[in-house]
């Protein structure tokens, strides 16, 4: 794996011998569980962040002002990414060295490093302008590239994760 | 009972190809997921809606309206990458008892979206919503929530 992540290699390796990590990695039911968990909560965070890229595009909800839409979806796509970190951080947790090896997964992570970049790019830049475009059936260029590139991530972050199972570059 | 059409499904030549290639079966899995999200999206939506929640300050009939044509090319895409998973791994599938419990599940889900679901949808309902309409809502997320929970699990348990 490449070098700049070494420095975190001791503190999966730490990880991975702790007694809990241990205990859930070899109970039979905990991590199936917890997977289909977080395929459920990633469907319910990735639809409603998908919803609102749509409505940014200019393809989806167009008669809902986007402040409106953002301002309902917003506790619901948390609420979301809470569960879903709590369940992706317990996985992680319950069998470290298995994704600290995995391409898919260091994909993953910067996948989602990015989209949050890319939100809040668009929260101090476009967002300024909302009141002018909110009911607006043409969305200006800014939106429209920020849910274009929030689509491709989050996108990519689903195929990435999908494909953990399947290390093919190993 | 539906074992030789199953057959039949696995017998074609694109069955083969999938399932012996490395990557073409985890790639159709993986996009699985992305409509997956999508179908997810369109349903939540409506059904935050139908619960009171979500965009209320829209009527029912709207939302349900605006995230239709997203619902269906989720269900497309849905079909589409899952007939492939079925012809190239049909043994699999056939024999699991989850795989039997999400088509339950998936035609219960299918029929009540169709019918039910959107004649609550249909009702002009701006604010706060009925008590039917609440019930469509849980009814819409149980089913649609067990089809993906079966889902997951033919994977995981055979």
């Amino acid at each position: 794996m490449a070098e700049f992540l070494a420095p975190l290699r001791g503190l999966f390796e730490y990880v991975n011998e702790l007694p809990t990590s241990i205990q859930i990695r070899e109970s039979q039911y905990f991590s199936p569980y917890l997977t289909v968990s977080h395929v459920v909560v990633m469907a319910i965070v990735a639809g409603l962040v998908l919803m609102m890229d749509l409505r940014l595009m200019g393809l989806a909800n167009m008669r809902t002002p986007f402040t409106e839409l953002q301002r309902r979806l917003f506790p619901w796509q948390m609420f979301g990414m809470t569960l879903a970190g709590i369940t992706g951080l317990t996985l992680t947790y319950s069998d470290p060295m298995r994704f600290y090896i995995n391409i898919f997964f260091w994909m993953k992570m910067l996948m989602l490093v990015l989209a949050a970049l890319n939100a809040m790019a668009f929260h101090y830049t476009t967002y300024y302008s909302v009141a002018s475009w909110d009911s607006s059936q043409a969305p200006p260029l800014g939106a429209k590239l920020s849910g274009a590139i929030s689509v491709v991530l989050w996108t990519m972050i689903i195929l990435a994760g999908r494909l953990i199972p399947y290390n093919w570059f190993a | 009972m539906l074992e030789p059409f199953f057959r039949w499904l696995g017998d074609f030549e694109a069955s083969k190809v999938i399932g012996e290639s490395l990557w073409i079966y985890p790639t159709i899995q993986a996009f699985h997921l992305v409509f997956l999200a999508i179908l997810a999206g369109a349903l939540l939506i409506v059904d935050l809606r139908l619960l009171g929640k979500g965009m209320i300050r829209q009527s029912v009939e709207q939302v349900a309206r605006d995230a239709m044509p997203w619902l269906l090319i989720g269900l497309v895409g849905m079909v589409t990458t899952g007939v492939p998973q079925l012809m190239s791994n049909w043994s699999r599938q056939y024999h699991s008892e989850f795989f039997w419990q999400k088509m339950y599940f998936l035609t219960a889900a299918l029929i009540f979206t169709f019918t039910v679901r959107h004649f609550m949808t249909r009702q002009h309902t701006v604010g706060g919503t009925t008590a039917g309409q609440k019930i469509a809502g849980l009814v819409s997320i149980f089913l649609w929530g067990g089809v993906v929970v079966s889902g997951r699990l033919i994977g995981l348990f055979t």
